[in-house]
């Protein structure tokens, strides 16, 4: 019995589909057997961030439909094995599928796999109620901007209500030069407003970009920061204590690794 | 609210059932074709269980029932179940049905039409094209096109540009290859030779 994962914000644009997408691939490439689903109909953009847009035949709606057996629409990916997408339609809107047949569909999922991640659309309407329906565990991304944060407290809100109470923030797209500055929110400030714990701070990158348009997940890149973050990431939902990322790459030199040594925790 | 309700239409007499269990469903239709009997007499009723009250083994009996003491031929009409009359392939690739589309198909719409359809604009990539017979475009096919969608073979996708994410005409299904990135410099046409989608420039002579 596999668990599943719902990623949600609330606002749009804080990279909820990035975050799916990496941690998707972060934990297949940790050999575990892992199916993304994107939960955005009508705007579905999970395809592109994998690079498997041009291979869709049947989707989400066509197996809740029943136009499909759910292994036909299951993609496999083209660089691991073990990671498949679940894409829905483009051509129709949130209202084709409700949370009954998310939950039956997610339920069906976790007998075949390890990780079900699910793709929140944006908004706290009939969208969000599918994917939230069939999740065990809820990621929450935010970034540090106030209109973020306030929407991902909305939805930490909605989720509780929900009886969704297993939920962990994912920070993305921090700037570590303006925090140290003080004209970013910084992370204490953001986990003291929403009081939920902390699963991962992933910088700010420009390869992110260039991931997404070619369709590769930050992940594969060695040299890539955010990469680094969401396989740190990955691995702390596997249960592995890992520091979190130093972001702090301006200070350099002898007394700095020795100040790393003996302040590491 | 009766337990049905018997209504005529284009293709004869059809009893809907709304309520009640089969021994009720039963009484109900006996009583009533009994009151005019001979009205019922060598027709044909189908009937429409959209609530599925009736089992296989209750339709059998009904129709056996019916067939013995009315001379009654009794039709299972459910909509979901009953099958589509196979439409004849759509043939008409080179006249016949078509649709023009004077406007840019964008991410999310669907042209669905029994025909030829041409487009006079782009399609879009998250937009779907699907026709029974040819699909033309007189600019940028980036989206999914689906010619001869009842079958045809012989149907062709055209366009002055072809990039689409994925072709598919009549039962077969390509897509673009993974690592080609470049863009078509002629227009192409793409058709189906010895079972496989194959894209040349159409008027050859004209481009080599």
């Amino acid at each position: 019995m596999g668990i599943s994962i719902v990623i949600t914000s609330g606002k749009g644009g804080v990279g909820k589909t990035t975050t799916t997408a990496n941690i998707g691939t972060a934990l297949a490439m940790q050999n575990k057997k892992v199916v993304v689903v994107d939960a955005d109909t009508g705007l579905r953009n999970l395809d592109l961030h994998l690079g498997l847009e041009n291979r869709i035949v049947y989707n989400l709606v066509d197996v809740v439909e029943g136009t499909c057996r759910l292994k036909q629409a299951l993609i496999k990916d083209k660089r691991f094995d073990n990671l498949f997408l679940l894409p829905t339609a483009q051509t129709k809107d949130k209202t084709a599928v409700t949370p009954e047949q998310m939950l039956e569909l997610i339920e069906n999922l976790k007998k075949d796999f390890d990780f079900i991640i699910i793709d929140c659309p944006a908004g706290i309407e009939h969208g969000f109620e599918n994917a939230v329906a069939g999740a065990d565990k809820a990621i929450v991304v935010t970034t540090p901007e106030v209109s973020a944060v306030r929407d991902a407290d909305r939805i930490i809100g909605k989720l509780e209500a929900k009886g969704l109470e297993d939920h962990q923030l994912i920070i993305n797209r921090i700037k570590y030069d303006m925090t140290k500055k003080g004209e970013m929110l910084n992370i204490d400030d953001m986990t003291d407003i929403l009081a939920i714990k902390l699963l991962g701070i992933v910088p700010d990158d420009e390869k992110i970009v260039i991931s997404t348009n070619r369709g590769e997940p930050a992940v594969t890149y060695d040299s890539s920061k955010a990469g680094q973050a969401y396989r740190n990431i990955a691995k702390r939902i596997l249960g592995e204590e890992v520091p979190f990322i130093n972001l702090d790459d301006e200070e350099q030199g002898f007394f700095a690794s020795l100040k790393k040594i003996f302040f590491k925790k | 609210m009766n337990t049905i309700t018997i209504k005529g239409n284009k293709d004869g007499l059809t009893v809907f059932v709304n309520s009640g269990t089969y021994e009720e469903i039963k009484r109900e239709l006996s009583s009533r074709i009994d009151r005019a009997r001979d009205f019922f007499s060598g027709s044909k009723l189908t009937i429409v269980d959209n609530q599925s009250r009736l089992t296989n083994e209750n339709y059998a009996d009904l129709q056996m029932t019916l067939r013995k003491e009315y001379n009654i031929d009794l039709l299972y009409g459910n909509h979901e179940i009953k099958v589509e009359k196979n439409e004849k392939i759509f043939t008409g690739i080179y006249e016949g049905r078509t649709k023009f589309i004077k406007n840019t198909v964008r991410s999310g719409q669907k042209i669905c039409f029994n025909g030829n359809v041409v487009i006079i604009g782009d399609v879009n990539s998250g937009a779907e094209v699907i026709a029974t017979g040819n699909i033309i475009v007189m600019g940028v096919l980036r989206g999914v096109a689906h010619a001869g969608s009842n079958g045809n073979k012989r149907a062709i996708v055209c366009s002055y540009m072809l990039q689409p994410s994925q072709l598919r005409i009549a039962d077969i299904i390509s897509r673009s290859p993974d690592d080609y990135k470049g863009k078509p410099k002629t227009p192409e046409i793409a058709k189906i030779k010895d079972n496989l989608i194959v894209i040349e420039p159409y008027l050859p002579n004209k481009y080599f």
